[in-house]
């Protein structure tokens, strides 16, 4: 190994609390003691990391107040440190962190609002789509074609099913208003997170709507999400359900084409 | 002060932040001649960044700047990355492409902050190497840019001056000399900055960046958060005179002002560099 790989990896070991064995190689004096200057990149580390994570995590940050969350932070950046040569990933495992390792009461509900945030970065930054699908392009449709269409939707859209009132929840965090009470709900409740005008948006999807998009997404024809809506909605009424529910998703720009042929 | 047909001057720019889109986009600030954006900050799939990146693109010449290109590590080169920088390249068509001379992590982590090298000869040949390996991947010269820094190794057998000049003489690349970079690690290591300043190649200086700091008494820290102080604006004049027309911008990462207090310090710049030549953007008239 070179002794530069090897210098390189004492600075690194440092950095993550492992090992102080690169003191040996750094100069110090009187008025630039070694501890105190490589102690400028050990807190530098740290901070940056912890911003990062603030910026991703804002409203996980408020609720759980300023100490607790670096405490937190400070754990993550032990148990994850960065791979990726950009920093916009490194709060990437957070979620599973909250969920599989933090000691915490409310676990799970934090879980949940570092997902819905965590999510709506991935909204936020999504690949772009070709072109929009408008609703007046529905027009091209031949009547005789309705039953086989596929819907594919944008690269930006994404559910989230959570237990927890998580949305209102987070929206109340985000603007310093009073918090509602948390509720965890019998059954979890999809969230559908999408960008429009380049801005995330976010709702609640009622049962059907969350059984249709997920058909859809998983190529279900017209016809067969019409067949899997008769569970809750009867069967005169189905078809036009389905259609208000399509005319929603191009409205709301979740649509990136529908193919008929 | 006679240009170098191949080393293009902007004149004077800003780094592009998401603080300031919607102002630059609306007005098109004729005082800001170029800008130039984070790279890491574009190599997403799509959203506001790239929208408001290709928009403003429009308006301006721009350059990209790296943080993460780690050329002095001894991990091997991230050949994901360079073609992820790579597409970046073929969309904004900038002008040039920068990094810094420093690693950011080894064993395949990344340390997020740009880490020192100890100034010795193999680590000249190293980073020489790895720049030269990049410059070919990406059919490019690039510049590399001094660091602050709060160490010193023990190791160390050349002043920073001469390591970076090494590096950029054996590589052939150009230099982007960060005149803040300089005050910070003088005032850190108890050198004289204008030595630095007489020995580093002219030719090879094709940028510059000013900023402001944060000073802890017996350490100042490059925190990019402040208005830059008039003893950086002395050393900025000092390098005008000896570099002449160089492509200046000011970097500002934290506490970030409305566009106008910028625009202010870019006038400021542009007085203090003014007399030692003609701020002439390129694309008007070289």
């Amino acid at each position: 190994m070179s002794e530069l790989r090897s210098l390189q990896r004492r600075f690194q070991e440092y950095l993550i609390g492992s090992s102080e064995a690169i003191k040996k190689d750094i100069v110090s004096t009187s008025d630039a003691l070694a501890e105190h200057r490589l102690g400028t990149y050990f807190n530098a580390y740290r901070i940056r990391l912890l911003d990062c994570l603030a910026i991703d995590y804002s409203g996980l940050q408020k609720y759980l107040g300023p100490h607790a969350f670096e405490s937190l932070a400070l754990d993550y950046i032990k148990a994850h440190p960065s791979s990726h040569p950009s920093v916009r990933w490194f709060g990437k495992y957070l979620v599973e962190y909250l969920r599989s390792t933090y000691v915490h009461e409310d676990r799970e509900f934090l879980s949940e609002l570092a997902n819905f945030e965590w999510a709506q970065g991935l909204v936020f930054d999504a690949s772009d789509e070709p072109g929009l699908y408008r609703l007046e392009d529905m027009a091209l449709v031949p009547a005789e074609a309705w039953p086989a269409i596929r819907i594919s939707f944008k690269p930006a859209m994404r559910w989230l099913d959570l237990n927890w009132n998580i949305g209102p929840y987070w929206m109340a965090l985000d603007g310093d208003e009073a918090l509602p009470e948390k509720s965890r709900n019998e059954y979890p409740v999809r969230w559908l997170l999408w960008r429009k005008n380049r801005d995330p948006f976010w709702r609640s999807l009622e049962v059907h709507e969350a059984w249709a998009i997920e058909a859809a997404q998983n190529g279900a024809s017209f016809a067969e999400i019409c067949e899997g809506l008769c569970e809750w909605i009867s069967e005169d009424a189905v078809a036009m359900t389905a259609a208000g529910l399509l005319k929603q998703w191009i409205s709301d720009d979740l649509v990136e084409r529908v193919d008929f042929q | 002060m006679s240009l170098p047909i191949d080393k293009p001057f902007l004149g004077f720019g800003l780094g592009l932040r998401t603080d300031h889109y919607e102002d630059i986009l609306r007005l098109k600030p004729k005082q800001i001649d170029w800008l130039e954006i984070l790279s890491e900050n574009y190599m997403v799939d799509g959203g506001k960044p790239l929208y408001y990146l290709d928009a403003i693109r429009q308006d301006y010449p721009m350059v990209m700047h790296g943080v993460s290109m780690s050329l002095g590590s001894t991990d091997a080169l991230d050949y994901d990355y360079l073609k992820n920088l790579k597409a970046l390249i073929q969309r904004v068509e900038p002008m040039w492409i920068s990094d810094h001379l420093c690693w950011t992590g080894v064993d395949a982590k990344n340390m997020h902050d740009l880490l020192p090298l100890p100034y010795t000869q193999a680590a000249v040949n190293h980073l020489a190497d790895r720049i030269a390996e990049v410059q070919d991947f990406l059919g490019r010269q690039i510049l590399i840019e001094n660091l602050s820094s709060y160490i010193t190794y023990c190791d160390d057998a050349m002043s920073e001056w001469e390591f970076i000049t090494a590096i950029a003489e054996k590589a052939d690349c150009n230099i982007l000399l960060d005149v803040n970079n300089i005050y910070v690690s003088s005032y850190n290591h108890h050198y004289d900055p204008v030595d630095y300043l007489d020995g580093v190649p002219v030719e090879r200086v094709w940028q510059h960046h000013i900023a402001g700091h944060t000073n802890n008494d017996n350490l100042i820290i490059d925190t990019h958060d402040a208005d830059i102080i008039d003893p950086v604006w002395a050393l900025y004049e000092e390098t005008a005179k000896r570099f002449g027309p160089v492509s200046t911008m000011i970097e500002r990462d934290g506490n970030i002002p409305p566009l106008d207090a910028l625009i202010d310090e870019l006038e400021q710049a542009r007085q203090i560099a003014g007399p030692y030549y003609q701020p002439i953007p390129y694309y008007q008239d070289v």
